[in-house]
């Protein structure tokens, strides 16, 4: 807090801005990670939940429905605060977010993707069949191509869930943009009053936001809006 | 390893009160808001859809706005912002229902919007044909059938919706979240506590789709999925 | 009898006039779909229109329900001058009209299909509605089903209740859009009796369809149209036997072998 209040001195909303935006940095890195790691788990947990083996397949589907039913802010509370308290070890807050965020990604991306590819008729993969094709070939070379068109604007949309879902992590002392919005919210600050912060910090996380739904937008009006309806189904997905 | 001691939890009959009272507020906020939601995210539908741009615009800020924020910013604007903006003192209680009343209002209206732009062209040319009213046709054409169609999303976002719910508990809102808080605070027992609390959430989520589905079956007894 | 410019004579119908069109012109955009419509149905009138797919002729048809707008010329229907580029409720309510792909309410049972715009637009009262749907549910033959959804009875059936649907406004006139065009090939005929049955009514029906059997058994006059514009206008006889316009003579020979 004395750091903070130190650099509470000059032109006060520039100072506030940019500790706000060198927060957001770890937003973005969050993010990021949560992106990428989730887009890896989910992409395995899709494989899986397609593959022609039946404990692969139940085995995905347990691991979707667990992370979509359980709410990302008790993910959060229990590699948090759970497991340093049970497992008495030590877990950073940016060990406990990265993991909570990445847990949370994979469920919702591989349900997006499996969507995406239960969207191609089922005639493709009998046509990849009959022209000899082995399951991993006619997944590859024919309905991969398919799918992934589809995908691509719901797994944009995604991401924009992803920076929203970051902002939780302030409850385990991530230290966010949303932390130090809060922060400087209750620094009982003239001109730093809840009012002024919180639009503030809601702009930003729009301008993180905003581009990313323009772009699902559009990519989603040029690969035709009806089967992403399908695809998305079940990850309407906002908070 | 530590072993689990799940009886820490039920230990204090004040405990399980306060677990019991979180599930009922936890589910009924959620209700409240997902009524109040659908009425306005439908107002809201329609009037990104009208022909005035006073309405439309509006309309589609407020959408784009609540839907690229998070909520626990909306939230926070709402119960600690607002109130010294405009000089009034609501419950926290209040103010986080209005929240979420606001929050879940910009998602539905973005459903029910695709739902009544995927509606057929040929049922409003079919209503049309007949003499009905642009009204009439919204009210029993339009609207009926987007509302099957979207049924599915609405469920799943309304489940979605009810598991981000947690967050009020940050500015104090008895919730289920905050039950759990509350006792993981005096028992330190916070793996066990959270395990129960996401175990909660779960099938509160399996209970509501599984009810939701079958309202929906009764509801739309007519729809089949294409 | 020719002052409707449209080259034909009426012979022997009551002369009154049901759907006058003059000179009338449609553009999407800078494409003109239609192109100086001239025709004239008189009441009790069956005309069938046929042509190629993108010749315009279910645009024409849905020119005189104002389902679309029209650019130059005029149209009256039923003795309302059609407004250019506007719609007309009083002409929709008076003007039945069957769609290719049925367009049934899904959400409403066959009885409800029917009695919905009973009682909304004719503002009969639930009974009233209720047994006038009944009435045109026999007589198309499928009362039986009233109060199935659409989604469960065949497409035959469904095209026979949205006949139904519109005879139960009591339309002055009935406009056909390929009525026959997404049916099973096995239940194509069930419509077409339907039809055949209505038109022995006396009721004015404009018919878009490919059955040239059903043309020329009910037809009193058959249109030939493509590109927008109408170029062979005949009874059957004279239609089939000596079409004029050789188009129409290269599209016949094709849908007849």
């Amino acid at each position: 807090m004395t750091d903070f209040l130190a650099v509470i001195v000059g032109d006060f909303y520039a100072r506030m801005l940019v500790l706000l935006l060198s927060a957001t940095q770890w937003t973005i890195y969050l993010s990021l990670t949560a992106f990428v790691g989730g887009g890896l788990i989910g992409l395995a947990m899709t494989l899986l939940r397609i593959a022609p083996v039946k404990w692969a397949r139940l085995f995905s589907a347990a691991y979707i429905w667990t992370f979509q039913s359980v709410p990302l802010l008790m993910l959060l509370f229990l590699i948090g605060l759970g497991m340093p308290a049970f497992f008495k070890v030590n877990v950073p807050p940016w060990a406990a977010a990265t993991t909570a965020l990445t847990l949370f990604t994979s469920a919702y991306m591989s349900e997006v993707w499996r969507g995406a590819i239960q969207s191609v008729p089922a005639g493709q993969w009998e046509a990849g069949r009959v022209l000899g094709l082995t399951f991993a070939q006619s997944l590859r070379y024919v309905v991969s191509p398919q799918a992934i068109k589809i995908a691509i604007p719901p797994t944009v949309g995604f991401m924009v869930q992803i920076i929203k879902g970051t902002s939780l992590a302030y409850i385990i002392d991530f230290n966010d943009l949303m932390r130090w919005g809060k922060k400087i919210g209750n620094s009982q600050l003239d001109g730093a009053e809840p009012f002024v912060v919180f639009p503030i910090v809601a702009a930003i996380y729009f301008l993180l936001c905003y581009p990313l739904t323009v772009l699902s937008r559009r990519l989603e009006r040029r690969s035709g809006g009806e089967k992403l309806m399908v695809a998305a189904k079940g990850v309407n997905v906002g908070g | 390893m530590a072993d689990l001691r799940f009886y820490e939890i039920w230990r204090e009959a004040v405990f399980v009160d306060k677990l019991l009272w979180g599930v009922l507020t936890s589910v009924s906020l959620t209700v409240l808001a997902c009524a109040v939601g659908l009425a306005f995210g439908l107002a809201l539908a329609l009037a990104r859809r009208s022909v005035f741009a006073v309405l439309r615009l509006p309309a589609a800020g407020y959408v784009e706005t609540v839907r690229n924020t998070p909520l626990i910013v909306q939230l926070f604007f709402i119960c600690f912002g607002l109130p010294t903006l405009l000089d009034y003192r609501w419950p926290f209680f209040v103010s986080a229902l209005f929240a979420l009343c606001l929050n879940f209002a910009a998602y539905y209206a973005e459903i029910i919007g695709a739902g009544l732009d995927n509606v057929n062209k040929g049922q409003l040319e079919a209503g049309r044909a007949l003499g009905l009213t642009k009204r009439e046709i919204l009210g029993r054409v339009s609207l009926p059938q987007a509302a099957a169609g979207v049924y599915p999303s609405l469920v799943s976002q309304f489940i979605f919706l009810f598991l981000t719910t947690g967050i009020i508990s940050e500015v104090g809102v008895e919730d289920l979240t905050w039950a759990g808080r509350y006792i993981a605070d005096r028992n330190f027992r916070d793996f066990e506590v959270f395990l129960l609390l996401a175990v909660l959430y779960a099938g509160l989520a399996v209970f509501f789709r599984a009810v939701l589905t079958a309202a929906g079956k009764a509801l739309f007894p007519w729809w089949r999925e294409t | 009898m020719n002052f409707w410019d449209c080259g034909v004579d009426l012979d022997g119908k009551s002369g009154k006039i049901c759907v006058d069109i003059r000179g009338m012109s449609k553009w999407f955009g800078s494409f003109r779909v239609l192109n100086n419509i001239d025709i004239a149905v008189s009441a009790g009138e069956k005309v069938v229109i046929c042509g190629p797919s993108g010749s315009g002729k279910s645009t024409l048809i849905r020119c005189m329900n104002s389902l679309e707008q029209f650019q130059s010329g005029s149209v009256t229907v039923c003795g309302v001058a059609l407004e250019q580029d506007g719609t007309n409720a009083a002409v929709q309510r008076r003007v039945g009209m069957v769609f290719q792909q049925f367009n049934l309410f899904p959400h409403l049972t066959v009885l409800e299909n029917c009695t919905l715009a009973l009682r909304l637009v004719l503002k009969l009262n639930a009974d009233e509605a209720e047994a006038r749907a009944r009435e045109y549910l026999s007589r198309v033959r499928i009362l039986e089903q009233a109060n199935k959804y659409p989604a469960d009875i065949s497409g035959g059936q469904q095209q026979r209740v949205a006949i139904a649907r519109a005879l139960a406004m009591e339309p002055e006139l009935m406009l056909f859009d390929e009525p026959t065009s997404a049916l099973d090939p096995e239940v194509v005929h069930e419509v077409l009796e339907t039809m055949t049955d209505l038109a022995a009514t006396g009721m004015t029906m404009i018919c878009v369809t490919h059955e040239m059997g059903f043309a020329r058994q009910i037809a009193d006059r058959v249109v030939f149209m493509d590109e927008g514009a109408i170029l062979e206008v005949a009874p059957p006889p004279e239609f089939f036997g000596s079409p004029q316009n050789e188009r129409c003579r290269v599209f016949l020979s094709r849908i007849l072998n």
